[in-house]
């Protein structure tokens, strides 16, 4: 059991299991179609976690359109319509959607929650999404799957608007 | 080698061995034993260094950070694996290698720390013990072919935290961050499922013995763990709102074990019957509501006692008496088949339960000076009484099926 042949091909399945996990989220992020969300914080609840920013996102739902119940699984429309769905009735006039989540508290979940940043940046970044400045570009997929492309800061990639407020 | 020689000259003098023999087991250990020393600190040597190195990049990369492109960032990741596999191959033939085994960890490290390099740039949003799992499942045909027991033992270790939260999340819809509402169900789930790994290293067809010790390590100490948890949580009369979907994992761990005892060829009947008690009386002790209702007879340091529970019915004298008798069958258990570290472990422990049995019912008496003075006496009693049938005890365990 214990060949050169086995040792290998051990080695070699972490290294494409990784390298394919990064591959389509790269795919996800390149071919979908992208879309603006304004984000906020929630007072007064901490944004910084480590080295990561959480936020709530405004997906422009209705407020009588939020989830229909807690703890299921849900999709959110974003075209016809803005409104969330419980995943088995999502209609098929949706030609964009996300897949995601209702939580205990009957909010829309979708896992795009969290935006990594260097931790010499956290506190300006966490001022100015505190203060409503934040927006999140994401890229949606077809079937439903959506990605992070990045975070803007005032209509600008967080990036230059940190080297900016310098 | 300093202890080997006292040792030796010891057995030399009662006429253990003879003077040919002292001679050869001297030699031996001088000229194997130093070599292993020296082995051992060049080990040490090349960790310290590599470690040292591998800080100054990550200082270097972390300064820079935000400028790093994500693409040089997975690339780097990346090749250094391909690296560490090129010389995990060209080390396996070296015998002896401490390099092989040294790769082999530093490259599934690496496996983890790339998990999170992508989450970190594709901006994931998952939980530890998910990124964990993963990594459990693509590391593991490598840690086959590890030699040493510490790559199976870092291996062990993760991938259980990873089961453990992971299996408990997938029953409980509010899973917070640290887990604390959930802590029964975790301690529970986690030596049961160390417990049912274990058991499964055993069954050579799947050739996991390699994992035997450290999973036989973790249900030792998740068991333990776990039993002195519920003892505290029950004895205090505490009813947090548990919820009996947080044990499905549990349940389904126990299931399985107790299936892995019966089918067990080397158990006999008594065996098989001892340890299914354990895994049913564990499992009452956890239920939310059996055996526990939340009224205790005795409050904290018994300054005034309650009246509302009668002796039976209290949760802190069933607590107690739960606890020693799970021990008592382990223990009954363990000396029966021969593992005597295991069995004073756990007869220490049972005298130990009931020095703070007595502290729970009498610990007014602490308060005053002859309170003191029967208090050292009866752990005193206890410690005699403990080392006096020790030895009974295994014997009687180890004639239990002839």
């Amino acid at each position: 059991m214990k060949s050169r042949t086995g040792l290998i091909l051990a080695l070699i399945l972490p290294i494409i299991i990784l390298a394919a996990n990064a591959w389509l989220h790269h795919q996800q992020r390149s071919s979908g179609e992208t879309v603006i969300f304004p984000i906020e914080g929630f007072d007064p609840r901490d944004l910084l976690s480590g080295h990561y920013l959480t936020y709530r996102i405004d997906y422009g739902v209705a407020e009588n359109s939020d989830c229909p119940v807690s703890d299921i699984p849900a999709s959110l429309c974003l075209s016809p319509e803005r409104r969330i769905y419980p995943l088995d009735e999502l209609p098929e006039t949706c030609t964009q959607f996300i897949r995601g989540s209702c939580d205990a508290k009957a909010q829309f979940i979708s896992g795009l929650e969290r935006f990594y940043i260097p931790e010499q940046y956290a506190d300006v970044l966490d001022a100015k999404v505190r203060n409503n400045q934040g927006e999140l570009v994401v890229s949606v997929g077809q079937s439903g799957n959506a990605g992070i492309t990045d975070l803007l800061i005032d209509g600008r990639p967080w990036k230059e608007a940190v080297e900016a407020a310098e | 080698m300093i202890n080997t020689k006292k040792k030796l000259m010891i057995w030399l003098e009662q006429d253990l061995i003879s003077q040919q023999q002292f001679e050869a087991i001297n030699h031996y250990e001088r000229t194997h034993g130093a070599q292993k020393n020296s082995y051992w600190w060049l080990y040490s040597l090349l960790i310290l260094g590599s470690a040292i190195i591998g800080l100054g990049v990550i200082s270097l990369i972390a300064a820079n950070w935000a400028v790093i492109p994500d693409t040089v960032k997975l690339g780097t990741a990346f090749g250094s694996l391909i690296a560490l596999a090129a010389g995990i191959l060209l080390a396996q033939n070296k015998t002896g290698s401490y390099w092989y085994d040294a790769l082999i960890t530093a490259f599934i490290i690496l496996c983890l720390a790339t998990i999170g390099l992508i989450s970190q740039i594709y901006h994931i949003n998952g939980y530890w013990y998910h990124a964990l799992l993963l990594w459990s499942a693509i590391t593991l045909p490598i840690v086959f072919y590890s030699r040493q027991l510490f790559v199976n033992f870092l291996w062990v270790t993760l991938f259980l935290h990873a089961a453990v939260w992971s299996g408990v999340d997938l029953s409980s819809t509010t899973l917070s961050g640290t887990g604390d509402r959930q802590l029964p169900a975790l301690f529970l789930f986690a030596s049961l499922l160390a417990a049912a790994c274990y058991l499964l290293t055993r069954w050579n067809k799947l050739h996991l013995q390699s994992f035997q010790n450290s999973f036989y390590f973790w249900f030792q100490i998740s068991g333990i763990i776990a039993l002195i948890f519920i003892d505290v949580i029950r004895s205090g009369g505490e009813m947090r709102s548990y919820e009996l979907s947080w044990f499905i994992p549990a349940y389904i761990s126990a299931a399985v074990l107790t299936g892995l005892i019966i089918a067990k060829p080397g158990y006999h009947a008594l065996n098989k019957g001892l340890l299914t008690a354990c895994i049913i009386l564990l499992l009452l002790y956890y239920h939310p509501f059996i055996l526990f209702d939340g009224e205790t007879r005795y409050s904290f340091m018994a300054a005034d006692q309650a009246t509302s529970a009668s002796f039976w019915t209290a949760d802190d004298i069933r607590a107690p008496f739960l606890t020693i008798l799970i021990l008592f069958l382990y223990a009954t258990h363990a000396g029966n088949i021969g593992q005597y570290r295991t069995f004073n472990v756990i007869t220490f422990l049972i005298g130990l339960r009931f020095v703070i049995l007595y502290f729970q019912a009498m610990g007014g008496l602490a308060a005053t000076g002859v309170g003191l003075i029967l208090s050292g006496l009866m752990i005193i009693g206890i410690a005699w009484f403990w080392y006096k049938s020790r030895s009974r005890l295994q014997q009687w365990s180890e004639g239990l099926h002839e």
